[in-house]
C-alpha cells in the first residue's frame, strides 16, 4: 500500500496517509487541462528541478534572467518546464512579466494554475517525507482519460497574475470551495476548482482546515498554535514569500 | 497569526524569530528546536541530510513524536503555500494590508521580491494599522486573562 509509513521514526497519524493517497489518486488521473500522464510528468519534473544546472545558475545569480535550457525529461513543453522548475527552485523571484512571457509562449492561464497545484502538492508531500527522514513515495502510474477542460465562468481578472473567482462568487458547482470567509491564497487557484479542493484536503492534515485558520485558538494535535505559526513564518521567510 | 495566537495563550512571541534573528528567544515553547528544524528541512536536498537528522532528533527529544509529525507537516504545507502565493501573484488581502504594513516594515519583509504584488500602504494607513495591531493585541491579552 502506498504511504504506509511503516519505516517512519515516529507514528504518523492516520489522516495524513489518507490525504496523501487521495492526492496521488487525483494526480494520476486526468485533470482539468492535463492528462494523467502529463500530470505525473509535471510531478516528476518538479522532483527533477533541484538537479537542473540552469536553475542552479539562476538561483545563484543576482537576477534570475539567465538564458539557457533546462535539464528535463522531454515530456513537456519548454514553457511548462520553465514554469515547473521556477516554481520549485526560485518562486520568490517570479514576476508578472515572467508569467506573461509564459502565456505568450502558449501556456494558458488555467493549465498554468493546474501546474501550480500539482507542483505545490507534490512539494508538500515530499517535504513532509524528507523532514521525517523518509524516502520519497514513488509517483503513481497514470490513468487514461481526457482532461475536462472545465473553466469556471465566474473567474475574473483582479490583481493577481491569474483570474480568480471573486470571494463572494463561488456559487453553483464552486459553492464547496469556501464558505463565508476566504483569502486570496485560497482563491488563487480557483481557475481550476479541483486544485482548490486538493489544497483543502492537504491543508486539513498538514496544517488546519481552511475555515479554522482565522481562529487563533485552534491548533494541531501535536503543536500549540504559536508553535505552528512560528514554523509557518520561518518557512515562508526562508522562501522570501511576502504573502 | 503568530502574534495573535501567542497573545491568546498568554505568551509573547518574538516575531523577529521568523526572520532568523533571535531564534534562541522565540517566546514560543521549544521555539529554538522548531526554528532549527524548519531551517534544516527547507535547506535539505535529500532525506538523509545530516543537519536535518540532528534537528529532527533535537525536536523529538524536546517536544515528542506528535510534535515532530506536525512540524514536518507544517513545513510541507508552507513549502506549498508559498509556491501558490508567489506563483499566482496574489496580493495580501485588502483588510490585512494596512493592518500588517508596520510589522512588515519592522521585520524587513518589504524587501522580498513578491512585495511587488501588493499595493503600497500610505503613511497614514500604516499608522492606523499599527494602532489596530495594538488594539487587537490588547484584546487578545484580555481574552487570554478571561480564559484563565
Amino acid at each position: 500500500m502506498s504511504f504506509s509509513y511503516a519505516h517512519s521514526p515516529v507514528p504518523v497519524r492516520d489522516d495524513i496517509p489518507e490525504a496523501h493517497r487521495k492526492t496521488w489518486q487525483r494526480l494520476a488521473g486526468p485533470g482539468s487541462w492535463w492528462t494523467g500522464a502529463e500530470r505525473v510528468a509535471i510531478a516528476s519534473e518538479a522532483r527533477n528541478a533541484p538537479n537542473c544546472a540552469l536553475c542552479a545558475e539562476r538561483k545563484a545569480a543576482l537576477s534570475p534572467n539567465v538564458a539557457g535550457v533546462h535539464d528535463h525529461e522531454g515530456k513537456l513543453s519548454e514553457a511548462s518546464v520553465e514554469a515547473i522548475h521556477r516554481l520549485v527552485t526560485d518562486a520568490g523571484r517570479l514576476t508578472r512579466s515572467w508569467f506573461e512571457k509564459l502565456m505568450s509562449e502558449g501556456l494558458g492561464d488555467a493549465p498554468y494554475v493546474e501546474i501550480v497545484g500539482i507542483v505545490a502538492g507534490v512539494l508538500s508531500i515530499d517535504n513532509f517525507h524528507r523532514a521525517l527522514g523518509l524516502a520519497l513515495e514513488p509517483l503513481p502510474a497514470p490513468r487514461p482519460g481526457e482532461p475536462s477542460r472545465y473553466r469556471p465562468t465566474s473567474a475574473i481578472r483582479e490583481e493577481a497574475y491569474v483570474p480568480m473567482i471573486p470571494a463572494k462568487g463561488n456559487s453553483g458547482d464552486e459553492a464547496d470551495l469556501w464558505s463565508r470567509m476566504t483569502g486570496n491564497v485560497i482563491r488563487a487557484m480557483s481557475l481550476v476548482p479541483d486544485a482548490v479542493r486538493s489544497l483543502k484536503e492537504l491543508s486539513a492534515v498538514h496544517y488546519l482546515k481552511l475555515e479554522d485558520v482565522p481562529d487563533p485558538r485552534i491548533h494541531m494535535p501535536g503543536l500549540e498554535r504559536p508553535q505552528v505559526e512560528l514554523i509557518a513564518g520561518r518557512v515562508s521567510a526562508l522562501n522570501e514569500c511576502f504573502y | 497569526m503568530l502574534r495573535a495566537s501567542s497573545k491568546l495563550t498568554g505568551s509573547e512571541a518574538d516575531l523577529h524569530a521568523v526572520m532568523g534573528a533571535g531564534a534562541t528567544h522565540t517566546g514560543v515553547a521549544h521555539g529554538q528546536q522548531l526554528v532549527a528544524f524548519a531551517e534544516a528541512a527547507v535547506a535539505a536536498t535529500h532525506e538523509g541530510d545530516p543537519a536535518l537528522a540532528t534537528a529532527r532528533d533535537e525536536l523529538l527529544a524536546a517536544a515528542g513524536p506528535a510534535a515532530l509529525v506536525d512540524a514536518a507537516a507544517v513545513v510541507g504545507n508552507f513549502q506549498r503555500m508559498v509556491r501558490i502565493a508567489d506563483g499566482t501573484g496574489i496580493p495580501i488581502d485588502h483588510g490585512m494590508n494596512a493592518l500588517t504594513a508596520g510589522m512588515r516594515e519592522d521585520l524587513g519583509i518589504d524587501r522580498f521580491g513578491s512585495a511587488a504584488n501588493t499595493a503600497e500602504v500610505s503613511g497614514a494607513a500604516k499608522a492606523a494599522g499599527r494602532l489596530g495591531q495594538t488594539a487587537a493585541a490588547a484584546a487578545m491579552k484580555l481574552a487570554s486573562r478571561l480564559r484563565k
